[in-house]
């Protein structure tokens, strides 16, 4: 025999040993290494989707709905059941000559092009591509008719966000845009921020309490585990090929917050009435806690313009100056306070010791060196107390004040007030303003410090800006006798039940009780026989408070700003506010008025008096 | 009939078993993998391959009941013969499909050439010698040769198709058949040392040209002197660096691995192999050369070690017949189906798993081929053949 049984055993083992390096290694391969190479399965074969939250309303005090979000009916596209053989630009081109048929039978046109189709189709096949968002309910009716001649499409509800009321309240909502889903939710689980794929873009706040409370508002976004084939696209439906999404890892989002605010509709609405037609602002504060019942700038715009996303054209129109309708003047707009920045320097002088008896004689002039500053009545209000200077708004007599108190305790008497600092209103945007020293005035003029500027800082001009609300945090805080509240737009849970008195909580001004009573009653005489009387006309309740009128500018630019400071009742004030109106004529005669009516909304009329 | 009876109970029942369990596997496994296709020719092609091997074992029966050594004598020349007529008519009428010009109608000529040589060489050197029978020097190194030029010619045909994997199981096949008929050992054995040693270099060569990853100078000139083309260069690039191009040239083999260890110890069940259905094991190759990667996927490593140890059924059973036949045409045709056997899976195997480079390899039984499972029926035919008559009077 030439073939030995030998080498048919050799043979017998090199089978064997042939098979048990193939049975080791894929003993490795399947055991030792499986999860590795389930895992890498799992990211190859799975999209993680990100899917939106619904985010939260926006409510006024009394629950009214300011912002919500209505159903957008659209019609989307499931690129699987268009996918064609081939390359992709195949399907790209099928998928458009759908959806100009579509767009011919449901006479809507077209809003999608063909490379937006040809983008989806190549970065994010597994999903389904937005083909209408937010169509009328006719289109969507001839959809439904048609929609069997057209597999693929589909009806989608889809969230939209609504401002019920228009402009009431614009600039405090602010609006929404659109961003990536939990794009900047640090708060969210890190695990839920890890998907790269998201089916549509998040609603997202940008201005107002919609971009400061955006995190609550959102929530956080969910995710979903699709299935996608070797070319992306969601395995079929058809031939039997279900092959099921991961649905057992999804994870619902969690819905956002309502955000109910210290506004009153009813406030907002009368504040933004008297603004109507003027360029200025004006907040209404509770000067017991420092909630904001209403805050206005004028002029205003409709956030729904800015709805599903903003413009080229409205954004011009939200931006372009003069107007500038999209800027909150009551905290991104600085104004020389004028004379209602007097009570300031009024305490600051008692504080310095000027004594409430201590008579000033007006002429009509105050004299410095060269330089004649004039009191608005030219003849002079003769010999003048404290308290007769604030009622007749005198302003040779804190001029005269200021230079003998010196610019050291104005500035500390304004920044207790909490001038030249932001207030902290949970709103973005806020601009400090300016409490000018001489650092200040070196540093921004490169000029030393004069007298004359102490003096016209004494009288609320020159260089000192305020924003509305900072003043009306300074109406609050001689309103609750003292105490800087912190303006807030964001009501707290809980305080309409618990039924008590909301206690101020803040800094306390650094001034005797005796001295601020004293202001404030000069403040009450403003309105009972001083310059701000037709703020107190046809009130039920007693009021007090100071106007102002701040030149500005020189020669032709020469113009004034108007304000008020106010708040009511005198014995226990529960409203407190600031109204500036720009070029008007008097803080008497423009603002007093428009301050009048404010407190008319929320106070009532005495019954017959007759309203200018 | 009584005759009929007497062989049917000389049949190897082992290797039957395994055989027709095998077949079995491959039927589901084809129609699990056919899920997948869109098309229904594709869908059903299952039940072709049933079908086929419905004809396999009709041949298999036919070829054992009949004296192999009457076979070899009426049909080793002519099917040589017939094998060779059929590759070079293949390469000049033969429809291309897949890079390579390797099918008449349905029919690989390429796979019976495969036979053809097992049963030549079997006849040739299997021949009782005349007078004494301890001459292990009777082929000398004109033995050699002819061997050589047996399995040599229709292997060059076969490379010129071109069809690398089915020359080099060709090769390992003969080489065994000729070591175990003794002839012309020190230059087989020679030859053999050469082929392995040429071998390593070229992967030595590749390894050293490709270690970093953009070429460079010396690797222009290493590529300059070597026979090697752009797609076979490419397989031993991912062969060696696996996990390179992973999108690109290495996709089927990192898809492969991927499939085969997510399978785990049991498996995802038959036809819930989600990376075959989803087309990450290109839909292409999964019915055929990547046959196991979809077994692996969907039965785990149990169905892996279970097909292991049917294969090894066969194999221990072809030996053990080869071991007890008494004449040297029986051993060698029962060694030469053998070593085709565990050539193909021990390859095919391996190349899916990353242990060899890759070869267009089927899977014997289980992928998807007409042509290749009645061959591999017809020669497990033989094999029982060997086992029924080996007693008989010759």
């Amino acid at each position: 025999m030439r073939v030995s049984v030998w080498f048919i055993a050799g043979l017998g083992c090199l089978f064997l040993f042939g098979f048990f390096v193939l049975g080791v290694s894929l003993y490795r391969l399947q055991t030792e290494k499986a999860g590795e190479f389930a895992e890498v399965e799992t990211t190859q074969t799975t999209r993680r989707i990100s899917v939106p939250a619904l985010r939260g309303r926006i409510l006024d005090r009394s629950g009214h709905v300011l912002a919500d979000c209505r159903p957008s009916r659209c019609v989307i596209c499931n690129l699987e059941e268009l996918q064609q053989r081939g390359g992709r630009s195949n399907t790209v081109n099928a998928i458009d000559a759908a959806v100009e048929a579509l767009s011919s039978a449901i006479r809507v046109p077209r809003t999608l092009t063909r490379e937006q189709i040809a983008r989806h189709v190549m970065r994010a096949s597994a999903l389904p591509l937005t083909v209408w968002r937010d169509l009328d309910e006719q289109a969507f009716a001839r959809f439904a008719e048609h929609a069997d001649a057209f597999p693929g499409f589909d009806m989608a509800v889809r969230a939209e966000r609504r401002y019920p009321y228009g402009t009431l309240a614009a600039h405090v909502i602010g609006y929404t845009g659109r961003g990536r889903p939990g794009e900047d939710s640090v708060t969210a689980p890190a695990e839920r921020l890890g998907a790269h794929f998201f089916e549509e873009l998040e609603i997202k706040g940008r201005k107002g309490v919609e971009g400061f409370y955006n995190r609550y508002l959102a929530g956080f976004p969910g995710e979903r585990f699709l299935r996608v084939d070797a070319r992306g696209f969601r395995p079929r439906k058809s031939a039997g090929q279900e092959l099921a999404d991961a649905a057992a890892d999804d994870i619902a989002p969690t819905d956002g917050l309502d955000l109910v605010l210290t506004l009153d509709i009813g406030v907002q609405a009368e504040l933004e009435r008297q603004l109507e037609g003027v360029t200025g602002a004006g907040v209404v504060l509770d000067p017991r806690d420092g909630a904001v019942l209403a805050m206005a700038s004028s002029p205003t715009f409709n956030p729904n313009d800015c709805i599903p996303h903003l413009t080229t054209a409205v954004y011009a129109t939200l931006t372009n100056a003069p107007a500038k309708r999209g800027q909150n003047r009551a905290i991104s707009e600085a104004y020389a306070p004028g004379s209602t920045f007097k009570p300031v320097t009024a305490l600051a002088a008692l504080a310095t010791g000027w004594l409430p008896d201590d008579e000033y004689d007006c002429t009509g002039v105050y004299q410095l060196g060269p330089w004649k500053l004039r009191c608005w009545d030219y003849y002079g209000h003769g010999p003048i107390n404290l308290r007769q200077a604030l009622e007749q708004s005198c302003n040779t007599f804190f001029c005269n004040v200021g230079s003998a108190i010196g610019t050291n305790a104005l500035v500390e008497a304004a920044r207790a007030f909490g001038l030249g600092a932001c207030t902290g209103i949970d709103l973005g945007e806020e601009t400090p303003g300016v409490v000018p020293d001489e650092t200040w005035k070196k540093l921004h003029y490169n000029e030393p410090w004069y007298p004359g500027d102490t003096c016209q800082m004494s009288i609320g001009q020159g260089m000192l800006l305020v924003t509305p609300l900072q003043m009306a945090v300074v109406a609050a805080t001689l309103a609750n006798g003292g105490t800087r509240v912190k303006p807030y737009l964001h009501k707290k849970a809980g305080m309409d039940a618990s039924g008590t008195q909301p206690q101020p909580e803040g800094p306390v001004v650094p001034f005797s009780q005796e001295s601020i009573d004293l202001v404030r009653e000069g403040m009450r005489d403003v309105v009972t026989k001083g310059t701000g009387r037709k703020i107190a006309i046809g009130l039920p309740v007693t009021c007090a408070g100071k106007t102002g009128t701040a030149e500005i500018g020189r020669g032709e630019t020469r113009r004034k700003n108007t304000w008020v400071i106010a708040f009511a009742p005198y014995e226990a004030p529960t409203v407190a506010m600031a109204m500036i109106v720009e070029r008007g004529e008097s803080g008497s005669k423009t603002v007093a008025p428009r301050v009048n009516a404010v407190f008319a909304e929320i106070f009532g009329r005495t019954e017959g008096e007759n309203v200018p | 009939m009584k005759a009929f009876f007497s062989k049917f109970l000389r049949l190897d029942w082992v290797m039957l078993v395994c055989m027709l369990l095998l077949v079995r596997m491959g039927v589901r496994l084809i129609q699990s993998a056919g899920g997948a296709r869109t098309s229904a020719a594709l869908q059903d092609l299952w039940t072709v391959h049933a079908w086929t091997a419905v004809i396999g074992l009709v041949i298999y029966v036919v070829l054992a009941s009949i004296d192999y050594r009457k076979l070899l004598d009426w049909c080793a020349g002519p099917v040589f013969a017939l094998a060779g007529v059929m590759l070079v008519a293949v390469l000049v009428f033969g429809s291309v499909r897949y890079g390579g010009r390797r099918w008449l109608w349905f029919f690989q000529p390429s796979e019976l050439a495969k036979l053809a040589v097992i049963l030549l060489l079997a006849h040739v050197f299997g021949r009782q010698p005349a007078a004494d029978d301890a001459s292990p020097r009777r082929f000398g190194w004109r033995g050699g040769l002819c061997g050589l030029a047996i399995f040599g010619v229709p292997a060059a045909l076969i490379l010129a198709e071109p069809d690398l994997g089915t020359a080099l199981v060709l090769v390992p096949t003969a080489f065994v058949m000729l070591l175990a008929a003794r002839v012309w050992i020190k230059g087989l054995v020679a030859l053999l040392l050469v082929g392995l040693l040429a071998a390593g270099l070229v992967l030595g060569a590749v390894y050293v040209a490709e270690r970093h990853p953009s070429p460079d100078g010396r690797a222009r000139v290493i590529y300059r002197h070597m026979p090697l083309k752009e797609h076979q260069l490419k397989r031993l690039r991912v062969f060696l660096f696996p996990d390179r191009d992973i999108h690109g040239d290495g996709y089927n083999l990192r898809q492969a691995r991927i499939s085969i260890g997510s399978g785990s110890w049991w498996g995802k069940g038959l036809g819930k192999g989600s990376l075959k259905r989803l087309g990450y094991l290109p839909p292409a190759v999964s019915m055929n050369d990547f046959i196991f990667a979809v077994l692996a996927e969907e039965m785990g490593f149990m169905g892996c070690l279970s097909l292991l140890l049917l294969y090894l059924g066969i194999l221990l059973s072809g030996l053990r017949i080869a071991w007890r036949c008494p004449d040297d045409r029986g051993r060698l045709l029962a060694i030469g189906v053998c070593t085709l056997v565990f050539a193909h899976v021990y390859v095919n195997i391996a190349m899916s798993i990353g242990l060899m480079p890759i070869t267009g390899l089927p899977l014997p039984l289980i992928s998807a081929g007409r042509t290749f499972l009645v061959v591999v029926m017809a020669a497990l035919g033989l094999l029982q053949s060997v086992a029924v008559h080996r007693m008989d009077e010759s």
